[in-house]
């Protein structure tokens, strides 16, 4: 009965059996394969080392933001303010940096040191997350109500400080090094490393630490998290917190990488992000899915778009292709899971 | 009163009823006369509500026969049931709270020509209905503008006027205050007048004894006696034939009580309880038994710190009762009343629910030790025979039993000095109740505290050294368990007999 023996006695009921999250997981990741495949068939070089390369590398910004998004949806939550944060925080990062007393109203900022505008600019962002989790965690306004609303805010105050136009003047060479440092030979930009070790990282807390865990058990079902001892208010505004700390790192190195403040930058970046977690088997009610998941799901995603612009679909066609791809995946899960647990 | 001519209006013939393992119904046979109130005890488990099931539909009869004013009555679901004339009062309310009551009356009834609505008679019917049983309700009034009993009475119109010639009714006074009550037991009379058959169900004797004009008795399945309420003695007599001669297990004194309290509870007061004092011992396993409603529930959750009371929680010296964290830290572990809804993670597996209450001993530095958590769950489904292919099953797709007894797991992870129990064998099978109470009495032979919240009288005498009894929020007596307590004397107490002898 038993199979494993090497954590010091014999255990007698544990017959492992993989996880329903291990099975999504993998069912998604032979998908994003499989679709690659079969679009290398289709589309005339689309087989390359580079080409997979870009598939991940141009989609920083959203897997990134999808980090936070996963683990909120989790623990039984939306956040659909992290577009909105990501132009509120490079917004604020322009402004904070452009010297004063400039020609004209958008060329004049507040001349802060670079650094001190990274700062600023965080701030704002972790003043939204802190909002989102104070309507949320306190006056128990359901989430996405709360997050709609924040996502209009913070996308309002950007276009305020931009007054509807773009900031992109007066500002110091070092604005646009972080977005656009090169890394392992001018191949790999740094946004994209931190990508990487944000997806560490995350993988790490999901699986290894009690504050993963304790995500599941809220998601899963927040009345026996409670009654269990669990701190779900705490909990939940820290998920807050840190979405929003990475929606704002995202708009700094994103205004960065542009030298520019954009009130319309990340425009639909909270919904991709919620579409590539959706993909990734995350369960929208919550307590189910993975970080792992929501990364095969952006490669999903990443595939059907660039191999639909690579075909003779003119590129107006992507959103089609998108919902198409949503619609698939979702039932091929929901299908998969009822078949294995029959 | 009617005469004795009139035929019954309902009957049933030998009816049975056969779940695996238990007979619910045994062998049952009885009639009620036509506009009466027919009143039905028995003790939890008794087989009131699979009766009342068989009645309205709900479940199937193994084997008997019902009938309807003489002739079979055969319903396959609720609707065949209303059609038959029978209509049922659940303690759950089914009106639509952002309708007018004229239009909760209506509701499915109305009358549409080419898909319009169209005013018909059923409107003036429907509200004469309504002020035949209590004319103080306004027609167009919203409901959710009403109080619980005066939607309970929008229930009890819609039955009387879709034309049913009986009411079941299910407890319907549990969430009702005494005014409330009273008002209650004015359309039920009111309803008697109008030839309709009241079938009602409630623990509380008095009202029985206030309102009925019959009485049946269930014990264990089978039916004891129907007669009229005229010729029952009084409260005790009522008692005696609930519980017959022998209601206790086999209840042996134990030898780890100790005198040493370690939890003081003073003075707890909300919006139910009043002003509940008591102490829990070392070693003990207390109950606190009483009707639904008596605040059994509340006291538990008070002392676990999920709603909070007003009054004074001392475990170990020290003050508990402000959050589920502060009482679990503090050595207190709650199974609660719902498992599936506050108990368990359904959607997680056997291994990922059992240590979710001990969070110190699964981390090092934060960092998550999975070998403890699956020793745990190895040790655990070893230890409290829970039957299961493997660790990794969904905690959905286990039996109510091995569910509870996950739910027990967790609190023994915890490490807990003082277990809560609230209603610990709800909806389990005979054979993992003697063991969740083996597992009780090992808790507590070993030095801990267990408190049984229970409304089941056989319980509480089976495992509980002491038995606090409730009564609609206050903590009326106690009753040291032992060979020879007084069953009768516990049921009065519960019942609304107050601390006194039985009448």
């Amino acid at each position: 009965m038993s199979d494993s023996t090497k954590i010091g006695r014999t255990l007698l009921h544990t017959r492992r059996r993989m996880s329903d999250e291990s099975f999504i997981t993998l069912l998604v990741a032979s998908v994003a394969v499989g679709l690659f495949l079969f679009a290398s068939i289709l589309v005339p070089n689309f087989f390359q080392l580079q080409n997979m390369l870009n598939l991940v590398t141009n989609n920083w910004a959203v897997i990134s933001l999808g980090v936070g998004v996963t683990f909120l949806l989790v623990s039984g939550n939306f956040d659909l303010s992290v577009g909105g944060i990501v132009a509120l925080s490079g917004v604020l990062a322009v402004w904070f940096s452009q010297s004063a007393g400039g020609g004209s109203a958008l060329s004049t900022g507040l001349g802060f040191p670079y650094w001190l505008a990274v700062i600023g600019a965080l701030g704002g962002a972790l003043a939204i997350g802190a909002l989102n989790a104070l309507f949320v965690v306190r006056f128990r306004i359901p989430s996405i109500i709360v997050t709609l609303g924040t996502m209009m805010l913070a996308r309002g105050f950007a276009q305020v400080i931009t007054q509807g136009s773009q900031r992109n003047t007066n500002l110091p060479d070092v604005f646009g090094m972080l977005g656009n440092l090169t890394v392992f030979g001018a191949s790999v930009k740094l946004p994209v490393v931190l990508m990487v070790i944000l997806l560490v990282i995350a993988v790490f807390i999901e699986k290894k630490t009690v504050f993963g865990r304790l995500t599941y058990w809220i998601g899963a079902n927040a009345v026996a998290a409670r009654l269990s001892g669990i701190d779900k208010d705490r909990h939940v505004t820290y998920l807050y917190l840190f979405s929003s700390a990475i929606a704002g790192i995202v708009g700094i190195l994103l205004a960065s990488e542009f030298k520019s403040g954009y009130s319309n930058r990340g425009t639909l970046m909270e919904f991709d992000a919620l579409v590539i977690a959706l993909l990734g088997g995350v369960a929208i009610a919550g307590g189910f899915g993975s970080v792992v998941g929501m990364f095969f799901g952006a490669l999903i995603l990443a595939v059907v778009t660039s191999a639909a612009t690579g075909l003779v679909l003119s590129p107006d066609w992507q959103y089609i292709l998108k919902a198409i791809a949503v619609f698939v995946a979702i039932l091929t899960q929901t299908w998969a899971l009822a078949r294995r647990n029959r | 009163m009617t005469d004795q001519s009139q035929s019954p209006v309902l009957s049933v013939e030998a009816l049975t009823k056969d779940y695996p393992g238990v007979r619910a119904v045994d062998d049952v046979s009885f009639s009620i006369e036509s506009s009466t109130v027919h009143c039905l005890v028995g003790e939890n488990g008794a087989g009131k509500s699979t009766l009342i099931k068989m009645l309205t539909g709900a479940l199937q009869p193994t084997s008997g026969r019902m009938k309807v004013r003489g002739s079979a009555y055969e319903p396959g679901n609720p609707h065949d049931a209303r059609e038959g004339g029978i209509a049922t009062l659940f303690q759950e309310l089914h009106v639509v709270d952002e309708l007018t009551v004229l239009e909760n009356l209506t509701l499915g009834m109305e009358r549409s020509r080419f898909g319009f609505l169209v005013k018909s008679d059923l409107d003036d019917r429907v509200v004469q209905t309504l002020a035949a049983i209590e004319p103080s309700i306004d027609p167009s009034a919203r409901v959710s503008s009403l109080s619980v009993a005066q939607k309970q009475i929008i229930e009890i119109a819609r039955a009387a006027s879709s034309g049913a010639s009986v009411i079941i009714m299910d407890e319907p006074t549990a969430a009702l205050s005494e005014r409330e009550v009273a008002r209650l037991f004015g359309v039920i009379r009111r309803l008697r007048e109008t030839d309709v058959t009241v079938v009602y169900i409630s623990h509380k004797l008095d009202e029985i004894f206030e309102l009925g004009d019959a009485v049946t008795v269930l014990r264990d399945g089978k039916h004891i006696v129907t007669k009229p309420l005229s010729d029952v003695a009084g409260r005790s007599e009522l008692i005696e034939m609930m519980i017959g001669r022998n209601v206790f297990q086999d209840y042996t004194p134990r030898t780890a009580v100790t005198n040493e309290a370690v939890l003081i509870a003073r003075g707890l007061t909300n919006k139910l309880l009043k002003d509940v004092s008591f102490e829990i011992n070392r070693g003990e396993i207390v109950g606190f038994y009483g009707l639904v409603g008596a605040g059994k529930t509340e006291i538990a959750r008070a002392l676990f710190g999920a709603d909070k009371v007003s009054g004074s929680i001392l475990f170990k010296g020290q003050k508990v009762g402000n959050s589920p964290k502060e009482a679990i830290a503090a050595g207190i572990a709650l199974v609660p009343e719902e498992r599936r809804t506050q108990g368990l993670f359904t959607s997680l597996t056997i291994r990922e629910n059992i240590p979710v209450m001990n969070l110190k001993r699964l981390s090092n530095r934060g960092v998550f030790r999975s070998s403890v958590e699956l020793e745990a769950a190895d040790e655990y489904v070893g230890k409290l025979n829970i039957a299961t292919s493997s660790i990794d099953k969904y905690a959905e797709k286990l039996s109510g039993g091995n569910q509870q007894k996950i739910v027990l797991a967790k609190c023994l992870f915890a490490d807990a000095d003082l277990l809560l129990l609230d209603e610990p064998t709800r909806g389990v099978d005979v054979g993992a109740k003697a063991e969740i109470y083996d597992i009780i009495r090992s808790m507590a032979d070993e030095g801990n505290s267990v408190a049984v919240f229970s409304s089941e009288l056989e319980e509480v005498l089976g495992i509980c050294d002491r038995i606090f009894l409730l009564f609609d929020g206050s903590l009326e007596t106690e009753v040291i368990n032992g060979p020879d307590v007084d069953a009768a004397h516990i049921l009065n107490v519960v019942t609304g007999g107050r601390g006194g002898a039985v009448q």
